[in-house]
């Protein structure tokens, strides 16, 4: 119980050290910050590589050391540990930096000091010694392990030849990581990669061999001495050990090596000798004139498409050179058919092939070719001119002439074939050959020709049928506005539509002639219709006096205000004299006037 | 007063008849001057149809038909370079003839530098129907659903439902659609020129002088940008990465 108790006590101050030491993420610093360097070994050959391992304990997220001077040695960073250890509430953090330095040279070496600069401490390791020795002299018959072995077809090659140069692993284990450097002076050579990796066994000396084969193919450019540096595998050899696990029902029950082995891998790095060659020019006995540094063993073909056509049609020479070198260099550009045609030649293809260990291919050239005059041609033949090594003489290659007949042209221009827009040239399965391309015809349809303007006017005729619908638009939704208010509200209607109502009534009134007292009333209506619109009141009956209170709330001026009343009270007087002296028209026409007036 | 109203009158008539028999005479003598060419390529008498053909678009004869037939003589003569800028020329006024394409794509093959017109760029995926539509049909577009929209307004005035308000706003972002895109091909237009090298090598130069570092080559029929003209000098862009100046008298657009 007092045991349980005092694990607790523990408990509680370690958890909140932990998290504050995981999640503050500035760097914390402890009184005694150690850093230190080890290698794995300090003995080796050339063929090894050494793990240098710096440790920086005492500090969280330490920045990076630099590292030494390390100029004989090839650096790769191998990762970066970081630990954290507690016991008994007190906490040990540690960084370890690791690094695979491969070695360039033999020699005693001096691994410098390791100097970390912390809040403007200055750490540094011991410097360490380290003895890289040469490797033990390659002999396939000693058993070994693994070794590496390169090569060359030829020594003594000519400037163009091709050489091809071969690098082989043996091993007797398992290898991962594989990484092979085969450097060559670009200077001197061009280089043709000759596929992938091969792999297969062999059997050296009764010892299995299990063989990784890489080759490429140099083409020397120029003529003298020169030397392939050496070429360089780096790897991670994996050995497998059997352990006393043995034992273990897991790996008895499965009898799988998963379960009863480990496996370590050892990274190492084989080089091989540089390699001395020296390319010599081409013998200048029976050099032909026309020779274009073409080195190899080479044919060549030619074919039309097709070997009688009307004039004006275009026939397609297409001629290949195939072989074993340097295919890549052939060039036909001035071919020489004589004045007899024109010649559009197009892009030639490549096409490079590996055979058995060497680079070769074809290069196919295509001319359309436009007969200049009709009747019986003649191709000529063309010919290629190239160096055998193996015969150590120039040859020379040439086509066979080609006959062709050229017919009269007809009237319509004839269409060999013409490139679709998306389809393939030929289509899968399809027996069709392409023989030829040229142009589609003209267009004739005279109907067609004619002018497309796009000058100023036609621009402001544009301009014009953008800007006229908004135009009509704008009248349109006035109308359409008008209309809706006049159906919807009344007063607005009422007001709209009084003066033209009260004119067309007084017109019909001059026009019937009734009787005075009749007329008089009449008008009277007329105004008080009038009055009663444009104020939107409801019935007629309303005196002079209450007009006048009435206007004045609202639109009227007070002289027209008065004259309203005026002519009102005139009217009411006349309406109730005994006998009517007034003339009907003078009335009328002051009516009219008024309402003009007030309608301005 | 009425003498001279009536003497407007038939000076007005009589012009408009004047011209308009003017403007038949015109056309029936571009149709035979077109006509003439045409039997003249056929009889495989290239240069002369060209000249033909030249004489009417200097004479300002603008159409796609012209062009295309003129790019199809010089082809037919070996000149790739004026074959390809006439092409380029028909390609503005007919987008969509697919005679022009295959001629176009046969002619940049024939070139050295198998150079195409510079497409693609964002504005040219978004609005991917530009390059099929001349800038005239842009218009017309335009015209048409400006035409349509108005319409739709007042309709919508009119009958006040939400169907034609639905209507109305369809209609507008068809037509802003079509705006943005008239407006793209008047700028791709103006300021996206594309020319054609019409030496049969030109040195493009890192700055205007012909002492200046050659930067590369293009030859005959190479399909370039033309960026800012300097004098006797323009500066081309054949790619993002390729770009100089060449004389301006070695280039056509």
């Amino acid at each position: 119980m007092e045991n349980n108790l005092k694990t607790k006590l523990q408990f509680w101050p370690t958890v909140p050290a932990i998290l504050i030491f995981i999640f503050i993420p500035v760097t914390s610093f402890s009184s005694n910050i150690q850093l230190s360097a080890s290698v794995d070994k300090n003995q080796l050959t050339i063929e090894d590589s050494i793990e240098l391992s710096i440790k920086i304990s005492g500090v969280r997220n330490p920045p990076i050391p630099n590292l030494p001077p390390l100029t004989d040695f090839k650096v790769k960073s191998a990762g970066t540990q970081s630990s954290t250890q507690i016991f008994n509430s007190d906490m040990q953090v540690s960084t370890t930096h690791k690094y695979l330095l491969t070695p360039k040279i033999d020699g005693n070496f001096i691994i410098g000091p390791v100097i970390m600069d912390l809040a403007g401490s200055k750490y540094q390791s011991d410097p360490i010694l380290v003895t890289v020795k040469k490797p033990n002299p390659i002999k396939p018959n000693e058993n070994k392990l693994v070794y590496t072995e390169t090569s060359i077809s030829k020594k003594n090659p000519y400037i163009n030849e091709q050489v091809v140069y071969t690098f082989k692993l043996f091993r007797k284990t398992e290898a991962r990581n594989l990484n092979l450097s085969m450097p060559y002076d670009e200077s001197f050579f061009r280089k043709e990669n000759l596929g992938k990796a091969k792999r297969y066994s062999r059997v050296i000396n009764g010892i299995a061999y299990d063989v990784d084969e890489v080759s490429i193919a140099l083409f020397p450019i120029k003529i003298g001495k020169s030397t392939i540096p050496p070429s360089m595998m780096e790897l991670d050899l994996i050995n497998r050990t059997q352990t006393n696990r043995q034992r273990d029902s897991f790996a008895r029950f499965f009898n799988d090596p998963f379960f009863g082995r480990t496996t370590q891998s050892k990274h190492k790095v084989f080089s091989t000798k540089p390699i001395k060659l020296e390319s010599k020019p081409l013998p200048k006995k029976g050099k032909p004139r026309e020779f274009k540094n073409l080195v190899g063993q080479f044919s060549i073909t030619s074919t039309v498409g097709k070997e009688s056509f009307d004039s004006g049609d275009t026939t397609t020479l297409t001629v290949t050179v195939s072989g074993i070198g340097n295919v890549m260099d052939v060039t036909l550009t001035n071919l020489n058919l004589g004045d007899q045609f024109k010649i559009y030649p197009d892009q030639p293809i490549l096409k490079k092939s590996i055979h058995g260990n060497q680079i070769g291919g074809e290069k196919i050239f295509k001319f359309a070719l436009v007969p200049f005059t009709t009747g019986k041609q003649t191709i000529p033949s063309i010919s290629l001119n190239y160096f055998d090594p193996d015969k150590n003489r120039y040859s020379s290659i040439s086509t066979n002439p080609i006959r062709l007949t050229i017919k009269p042209g007809t009237r319509t221009e004839n269409l060999n074939l013409v490139q679709s827009k998306t389809a393939p040239t030929q289509q899968k399965g399809s027996t069709v050959a392409i023989l030829a391309r040229d142009i589609l015809p003209i267009h004739t349809r005279v109907d067609d020709f004619k002018r497309v303007r796009f000058d100023q006017s036609q621009r402001m005729v544009y301009m014009i049928w953008i800007i006229f619908p908004i135009i009509i638009y704008l009248i349109a939704a006035g109308y359409i506005r008008y209309n809706h208010k006049m159906n919807e509200d009344m007063s607005y209607s009422r007001r709209q539509v009084a003066h033209r109502k009260a004119i067309k009534k007084l017109n019909q009134l001059s026009v019937s002639n009734p009787e005075p007292k009749d007329s008089v009333r009449e008008l009277s209506q007329i105004i008080r219709e009038y009055i009663g619109d444009k104020l939107n009141l409801q019935g007629t009956a309303f005196t002079s006096k209450e007009v006048g209170e009435r206007l004045n709330k609202n639109i009227f001026t007070d002289d027209k205000i008065f004259a309203i009343k005026k002519l009102l009270e005139k009217i009411e007087s006349i309406q109730y004299m005994p006998v009517v002296v007034h003339k009907n028209h003078c009335l009328i026409d002051e009516t009219t006037e008024l309402l003009i007036s007030l309608e301005e | 007063m009425k003498i001279k109203r009536n003497f407007v009158f038939w000076a007005i008539l009589f012009t408009t008849l004047i011209s308009t028999s003017r403007v038949e005479a015109q056309k029936n003598d571009i149709s035979s001057q077109v006509t003439l060419a045409n039997e003249l390529y056929h009889e495989k008498n290239y240069q002369a149809a060209a000249d033909i053909f030249e004489k009417l678009i200097d004479q300002g004869e603008t159409n796609g038909f012209l062009y295309y037939n003129l790019g199809n003589t010089y082809m037919r003569l070996g000149n790739t370079g004026n074959a390809i800028l006439y092409y380029l020329r028909s390609q503005l006024l007919l987008p969509r003839n697919e005679n022009l394409d295959a001629n176009l794509r046969y002619a940049i093959n024939q070139t050295q530098d198998q150079l195409s017109p510079s497409r693609g760029g964002l504005i040219h995926s978004l609005f991917f129907w530009v390059d099929s539509i001349n800038l005239i049909e842009h218009f017309e577009i335009l015209i048409l659903f400006n035409i349509i929209f108005w319409c739709i307004c007042i309709g919508s005035l009119y009958y006040r439902k939400s169907p034609w308000k639905s209507l109305k706003k369809i209609s507008l972002a068809i037509l802003l659609l079509a705006f943005f895109s008239t407006g793209l091909k008047y700028y791709l237009l103006s300021e996206h020129k594309i020319g054609v090298i019409m030496g049969k090598k030109v040195d493009v130069k890192s700055d205007r002088n012909i002492q200046n570092v050659t930067l590369f080559e293009l030859h005959e029929g190479a399909i370039i940008t033309v960026n800012q003209e300097d004098n006797e000098w323009a500066h081309i862009l054949v790619s993002t990465d390729k770009s100089g100046w060449v004389p301006i008298e070695s280039i056509a657009y």
